[in-house]
């Protein structure tokens, strides 16, 4: 992949990435919350871009979605899974529900 | 009599047939609402078709803290919680909005319900009045119900520290050996079986 076609696929997902975020947030602002790991004003913030705004933002070259897993505890569940996939589950769930969520600073 | 405003009137009936729709029990409608019994009785056999369960409400608190009802139960308050500290949402909404998503979960991944609304709605209450609490297990670091009069120096989770017989039902254990038996294998079994009886 060169460098072309990988700013193309980042650009891809980016907006795809903030138009989804776009319509949980309007659909239901708490739930899109929840789901998308971001505090309130933050949702607010994404569900008032204007589409020019999110053009722009997704044109920035870096991914604006990231990773969840903040140690690998979460992702070891995940991934490699001993105990039975829905005990595996049910237990990465409750530790990513208790994650804080990326607030305005 | 204070005179009832319509609007509000109309806003606890929708949020009384919410309510009823995810498997409230009538007491909770009673204690959520400001509607009449009457009026919740004739909305629930609408809604419902059937009249409300009698009875009382489980109340034990202990319900909670078995291994299964724990893991779930550690996952809606984990949602609750997130909620009810990072957004607007509060009381019974915020209570609603958490047992749709502990609902998803469910059915996401094909994991049989185990909390009932009324029973959530009844963890979040113990939690109001802190006749349960949350402590970090010190393995995995995820919040977990627990007693507050126990010790929890030290607690490990119910999910890290599995009890020797947690999980494994007769269902759960026909699931695995269907899923590690080859069909080949599994029907020499079946065979089997068969030829003893």
């Amino acid at each position: 992949m060169n460098l072309d076609e990988l700013m193309a696929e980042v650009r891809e997902i980016n907006l795809s990435y903030l138009m989804l975020a776009q319509q949980m947030v309007r659909q239901d602002k708490t739930m899109a919350a929840f789901r998308l790991g971001i505090s309130q004003e933050v949702a607010d913030l994404v569900g008032s871009l204007s589409p020019a705004q999110v053009l722009k933002l997704a044109r920035s070259g870096m991914l604006l979605s990231r990773l969840r897993f903040e140690d690998d505890s979460i992702l070891d569940m995940l991934a490699n899974y001993t105990k039975g996939k829905s005990l595996a589950q049910s237990h990465a769930a409750i530790l990513m529900a208790g994650q804080e969520l990326t607030a305005l600073a | 009599m204070a005179k009832k405003s319509l609007i509000s009137e109309v806003k606890e009936t929708q949020l009384a047939i919410e309510l009823i729709q995810v498997g409230a029990r009538l007491q909770v409608l009673e204690s959520e609402t400001s509607l009449s019994r009457e009026r919740l009785l004739k909305l629930y056999k609408e809604v419902k078709g059937v009249s409300p369960p009698k009875g009382m409400l489980p109340f034990s608190a202990d319900w909670f803290l078995t291994w299964m009802p724990n893991v779930h139960s550690s996952l809606f308050i984990n949602t609750f919680r997130t909620i009810t500290k990072h957004t607007e949402c509060a009381g019974i909404e915020a209570v609603l909005k958490s047992y749709r998503l502990y609902q998803e979960f469910l059915v996401g991944n094909q994991i049989e319900e185990v909390l009932s609304f009324t029973r959530a709605w009844t963890l979040v209450r113990f939690f109001e009045s802190r006749m349960l609490q949350t402590t970090a297990c010190c393995k995995c670091g995820g919040n977990f119900v627990v007693h507050p009069n126990d010790l929890h120096t030290d607690y490990e989770c119910g999910l890290c520290r599995m009890p020797s017989r947690a999980g494994k039902t007769k269902k759960a254990g026909m699931e695995a050996s269907a899923m590690s038996a080859s069909p080949a294998e599994n029907t020499s079994r079946k065979l089997k079986q068969k030829k003893v009886a």
